[in-house]
């Protein structure tokens, strides 16, 4: 099935093996191995990518859903050559181990703060809670959303 | 776990376009909402999908006293609509934002989650406290309470869901909903929604309904008169707290006994209704 | 010794970024299954569906005739020579009881049948067409059923070795004694015995255990896997596949965490095998279902803790009688048993009469390995809730009990030398210890004084207060052996080969911190290369906290040897000898402000005069395992109409010596602390009463999600370690080991009862509360 995707900006045709796989497997073979595939089954939320501007497990997305769709995937996200703020908080703050689960966690912290700008921190936890993290105990994720919010309320993108 | 060779998608305008397609492949074939349970199941045998997008369907809006939600809309639309924030104070927004994951509610569909009816639903207690009717199509437009939907589900094909319908509400009723987990992205071992008023200090439309026991939910419709017309006391959210426990249909699963899910149900029916009637004590153990 | 603030540390103290963090953020970084090969082949594993049986017979005539299946292995086509797959020094301290397919089961998802195909759809079909007959046995699913007489024999085949009695399912045996215990309890005023139970848990680390096999160019064998020990990999897989382990290359890219999960042979003899027999690459992933089933666990444990003391509070005897589950293959069996002891008792030397005896029994069950806190975790449980018990009993503050009791600077145990990583261990004196601090801290940050036994109340909720105290080590002495080389650059920039495995840790960078502190650069001038057997030098890889410690001091070591090099060719530049020099801000200098800068240095030595390669590789194997050490303390409200155990505030002060990255060092400390509260309050893999796993899925097997965590403060307490590198201990393990007994001891603050099994599920909790 010909698939027409615009991924990070960039209009796509991709070719699925029907309407019945997944983004996440697309995406992957695409080459976009931003994209991780956890549990394949929308528990962990590493695959998650900006589906129309919401963040969504893309292990759940069918090929014939995603059709004509505009996604964000984590290689998507530097501008330019520069790090988007929540990238850059992300490495300041030791918010990243090992690194697996933050492509989708970053996902979902873009799809919050682009509708809530200036969150508390219940509403951080709630955004990532779908973003199961091993290594970190979601410490220094959380601050590192309250940082990079408070950046790009301050300064715009730098 | 993909779906195998689901060739072929179907993209119908009409309601009954979607419908006849379904007619013509039976069980080949599979509605296409938010498609997160058709990926979950990854079904071998699904040769046909049915998108819903373009017939229309997701729209919240209010007709009179009435709140109506097309079935493709998600679970966020609904959460951070401004009509539904307003329904019940805001009953249905709390007890969506329960549900599962905010990567899943951006994908799921309110319509997708009363097709699947997982014994484990939040929504569907919800949904049955809140009087719901379901306006669905099979072939010809009719409107089915939930309560109904639900029970008359197996015995026929299952027909298209269009629309839920929820009735307006008085000012003064409240909802609470209780959803015991393990940790906080999880199904509940239990469920319990309640809603209701209190008028001259008397319990009025009480509505009780309890899931995941691990059935799926029902209203409790013996422990609702029990308490209507009833003053709103302590007492009172006891006896029907311990009623409604020894009435739900319980069973051991790997999440609780059945001993305690009776003990949750007295429990937590006993917290909603405190809730509801701003009590601020406990019952005794 | 000079404290860490008077040496003025320019890099190791600082924050930096992580040398692979960019990589990470945008998505660049590569992972195992993130770089693809033409024509790979998808790799599936066929288990079985029985706890234990033979393979009467295997025919997989249908399975190979399906298009696209490339190659199928079963036990009549493979090596059958006798293994660990336990990641650990040579000669491995755990049974060779492993064969790659055997003639029979041992557990259900137990290794039956591998597949190789074009794609995963077709290599999931062809197993579906292997015809296997099983002859069903009857089966062990608890200690208990396979310690009693005439049990099956799990173990029953000749060719097994190192199993302490097989025909018993004693896979090990551990039995240590100081002074006499039995005269020490009855010479204490007072006595306190604790049984408690652990259960199945498991890492769950987002990335499952994945490897790329492929033949390069010259037909070497190359595994990219996501491992914990590169080395022990290569030369696993070289005695499995009976392959020259110079015809191996094992590259370990960027894993998505461990926990002791990775630290296992577990898919990279089949994938190997597969690429050797098609010359084709081989990709084989575990599902996240077969992470829970067929990977590894946590060991199971019942541990009996007896402590006897005297009126004032003085341990006079503790017994600890350790039985481990280690399910159906011994891997770390031995060395998880005895670390459960040889991490706990020490802590409390003033016993003068200790007993440390234990088993790891075979079962058919889901396979126990490494786990963070490798048995500790277990022991601490009975350990520092009997410590509890006693002090209620004796009618002291349990902090006071601690202090009264725990080993001190300076000190030493005879646990130290009796109880090693399975033998007998290393005597040691302890160089390093603010464990005093680290309880006042913690004590003062939780509110103890103004909350313990007050018990307030907020609707059903009853609050509570609890503490435990513990140690861990920084890898193992006499055994754990890490080197690395360092080579210069022209442009005065450094490469920094080192075997030490980042698996997330931040080992990378924090050794890459090390050597720019030696040698005056900033992080940037350092490149690091890990973890790839053909170009870096041995490490034994990332467990037993030895990362910090042991390949730190390597790092160390060859950063002083290449300095000397750079000073002895500096100093004809700068008219002077080598003493005096100094090396910082990228260049040479001396005492008078006279400066050469790093470039020069190395451009003379590369191209200029007396040529040579300023390079330097050195090795390090630590003579003793400086504990750090850890007091938490958490506040709990417990409900008391459902049982839920809400951790509300939790806080561990810790002594890790130098914190080398302060921030990556309080992130094992939160990682780690988060992953112990789920394993004691959510996390269970629950086994039916046909052995198999019933909940394999992160769905129905709950780990922490950021809703669920409490506030936790690290307190990374000042502190030096005189034989450390820089003065640092290690820090990955030990938090795991807090959650359990403090959470166990607040709820007991909270509502008078003692929880003897995990995980305190609210329904436990409940029953437990109703029945006291």
């Amino acid at each position: 099935m010909k698939l027409s995707l615009t991924i990070n900006g960039v209009p796509r045709s991709v070719t699925a093996d029907d309407a019945g796989e997944t983004l996440l497997t697309i995406l992957r073979r695409e080459g976009y191995s931003g994209v991780k595939k956890g549990c394949g089954a929308g528990d962990c939320g590493a695959c998650a990518v900006l589906l129309n501007g919401r963040a969504v497990n893309s292990c759940l997305v069918l090929a014939a859903k995603a059709d004509g769709a505009e996604i964000i995937t984590v290689e998507g996200l530097a501008m330019g050559g520069r790090l988007h703020p929540l990238q850059e908080a992300f490495l300041d703050e030791g918010a990243v181990q090992c690194g697996y689960c933050t492509p989708g966690m970053l996902m979902s912290a873009i799809d919050l703060l682009t509708r809530n700008p200036d969150p508390n921190e219940h509403e951080i936890r709630e955004a990532i809670s779908g973003n199961l993290c091993r290594c970190t105990g979601y410490a220094k994720q959380i601050r590192a959303i309250q940082i990079a919010a408070k950046r790009m309320r301050d300064g715009g993108d730098d | 776990m993909r779906l195998r060779l689901a060739r072929t998608v179907v993209r119908p305008a009409t309601l009954d376009e979607a419908w006849r397609a379904k007619g013509e492949h039976g069980d080949a074939a599979r509605f296409l909402g938010g498609g997160v349970d058709l990926a979950l199941l990854a079904l071998s045998d699904v040769t046909t999908l049915i998108d819903l997008s373009g017939l229309g369907l997701s729209y919240i809006r209010i007709q009179g006293e009435h709140l109506r939600l097309g079935a493709t809309t998600t679970m966020t639309a609904a959460i951070e609509s401004p009509l539904v924030a307003a329904h019940a104070q805001g009953f249905l927004r709390d007890v969506l934002r329960k549900v599962a994951s905010p990567l899943q509610r951006n994908l799921a569909t309110l319509g997708g989650t009363l097709a699947r009816a997982h014994p484990w639903s939040d929504v569907i207690p919800a949904l049955l406290v809140l009087d719901a009717e379901l306006l669905l199509y099979d072939g010809s437009e009719k409107t089915l309470t939930l309560e109904r939907f639900l029970g008359e589900r197996g015995k026929s094909g299952v027909p298209l869901i269009a629309e839920i319908h929820l009735p307006g509400m008085p000012e003064g009723v409240r909802g609470a909903f209780a959803k015991f987990t393990r940790t906080a992205f999880d199904v509940g071992m239990l469920n319990v929604a309640c809603l209701g008023a209190i008028e001259k200090q008397k319990w009025t439309g009480v509505r009780i309904a309890i899931g995941g026991t691990p059935a799926l939910a029902t209203r409790l419709r013996a422990v609702e008169e029990m308490l209507e017309g009833k003053p709103a006391d302590v007492d009172q959210i006891t006896s029907a707290a311990s009623a409604a426990s020894d009435a739900i249909d319980v069973r051991d699963d790997r999440r609780a006994s059945a001993e305690y899910r009776r003990t949750l149900t007295r429990e937590l029916t006993a917290r909603c209704l405190l809730e509801i009637a701003q009590l601020p004590e406990r019952i005794s153990p | 010794m000079t404290r860490p603030s008077e040496r003025g540390f320019a890099i190791v103290g600082k924050n930096e970024r992580k040398v692979d963090g960019v990589g990470l953020v945008t998505g660049r970084s590569k992972f195992v299954a993130d770089l693809l090969l033409p024509d790979t082949l998808h790799v599936k594993i066929l288990g079985s569906p029985h706890a234990h049986a033979r393979i009467v017979d295997i025919d997989t005539t249908e399975a190979e005739a399906l298009g696209g299946v490339a190659c199928v292995l079963t036990h009549k086509n493979t090596p059958t020579t006798r293994h660990t797959t336990a990641g650990q020094g040579y000669p491995e301290p755990s049974p060779y009881d492993v064969r790659m397919f055997d003639m029979k089961v041992r557990f259900v998802g137990d290794r039956v049948a591998a597949v190789a195909a074009g794609s995963e759809e077709i290599a999931l079909e062809a197993l579906k067409r292997i015809r296997v007959v099983y002859e069903e046995l009857p089966a062990v699913l608890s200690i208990d059923d396979a310690l009693r007489d005439g049990a099956p024999v799990v173990h029953d085949e000749k060719d097994s070795t190192g199993i302490y009695d097989a025909p018993r399912n004693i896979v090990a045996d551990v039995d240590i004694d100081v002074g006499d215990v039995v005269k020490g309890f009855e010479e204490s005023d007072a006595v306190v015995e604790v049984v408690c139970e652990t259960q199945y848990a498991q890492h769950t680390p987002i990335e499952p255990h994945v490897v790329l096999a492929y033949l390069d160019s010259d037909e070497r064998l190359v595994l990219r896997t996501s491992t914990q020990v590169p080395f022990h990999v290569r030369r696993i897989v070289a005695q499995t596949l009976d392959l020259p382990l110079h015809r191996i290359r094992v590259i370990k890219p960027r894993v998505g965490g461990g926990f002791g999960a990775k630290q296992e042979v577990l898919v990279e003899d089949i994938a190997g095998l597969v690429a050797l027999r098609t010359g084709r690459p081989a990709l084989l992933e575990l599902t996240r279902a077969e992470e829970f089933i067929a990977a590894r666990t946590r060991h199971p444990m019942r541990i009996r803790v007896k402590l006897g003391a005297m009126e004032d509070g003085r341990l006079h005897a503790i017994e600890m009688e350790a039985f481990s589950n280690t399910g159906a293959y011994g891997a770390h069996g031995l060395t998880v048993l005895a670390n459960t002891g040889s991490k706990t008792l020490p802590l409390y030397n003033k016993a003068e009469n200790a007993h440390f005896f234990g088993r790891a029994i075979y079962t058919n069950l889901p396979v126990s390995g490494a786990y963070r806190g490798y048995g500790a975790t277990q022991g601490y449980f009975p350990l520092e809730t009997g410590m509890d018990e006693l002090a209620e009993k004796l009618s002291i503050d349990p902090i006071e009990l601690r202090r009264r009791n725990h080993i001190r600077l300076g000190e030493t145990s005879p646990i130290f030398e009796k109880l090693g990583e399975g033998r007998e261990g290393v005597p040691q004196t302890v160089k390093s210890c603010e464990l005093e601090r680290c309880i006042g801290i913690g004590a003062e940050r939780i509110g103890w004084s103004e909350k313990r036994g007050k018990r307030v109340r907020e609707g059903p909720w009853v609050h509570g207060v609890g503490m435990s105290i513990m140690m861990q080590g920084s890898g193992i002495p006499g055994i754990d052996m890490a080197a690395a080389t360092i080579k210069m650059n022209e442009d005065g920039s450094f490469n920094l080969l080192i075997g030490a495995t980042d698996i997330g840790t931040g080992s990378d960078t924090i050794l890459a911190q090390m050597a720019a502190e030696v040698l005056g650069v900033p992080l940037s001038k350092i490149i690091v290369t890990s973890s790839d057997t053909d170009i870096t030098p041995f490490d034994v890889g990332a467990y037993a906290s030895s990362t910090t410690y042991v390949s730190g001091t390597a790092v160390v070591r060859a950063a002083e040897k290449v300095r000397e090099q750079i000073l002895s060719v500096a100093a004809p530049l700068l008219n002077s000898t080598s003493e005096g020099l100094t090396l910082s801000e990228e260049a040479v200098k001396t005492p008078d402000g006279q400066r050469v800068g790093l470039d020069r240095v190395c451009q003379r030595a590369m191209y200029e005069s007396d040529q040579f390669q300023i390079a330097a590789t050195a090795s390090f194997v630590p003579s003793e395992s400086p504990p750090p050490f850890l007091a938490n303390f958490a506040e709990v409200a417990v409900d008391t109409g459902t049982g839920r155990v809400e951790v509300l505030h939790y806080v561990a002060a810790v002594d890790c010596g130098v914190a080398v990255h302060p921030k990556l060092a309080e992130g094992q400390m939160e990682g780690s602390i988060v992953n112990g509260i789920g394993y004691a309050l959510t996390e269970e893999m629950l086994i039916s009463s046909r052995g198999r796993v019933r909940n394999p899925s992160l769905f129905d097997y709950k780990i922490l999600g950021a809703l669920d965590v409490p506030r936790i403060d690290v307190v990374l307490v000042d502190s030096y370690e005189p034989t450390g590198p820089m003065g640092a201990k290690s820090v990955g393990e030990i938090g795991i080991n807090g959650p359990i007994p403090t959470i166990a001891n607040a709820i007991h603050d909270a509502v008078g009862i003692r929880l003897r099994q995990t995980p305190f599920t609210p329904e436990r909790v409940l029953a437990a509360m109703h029945a006291s």
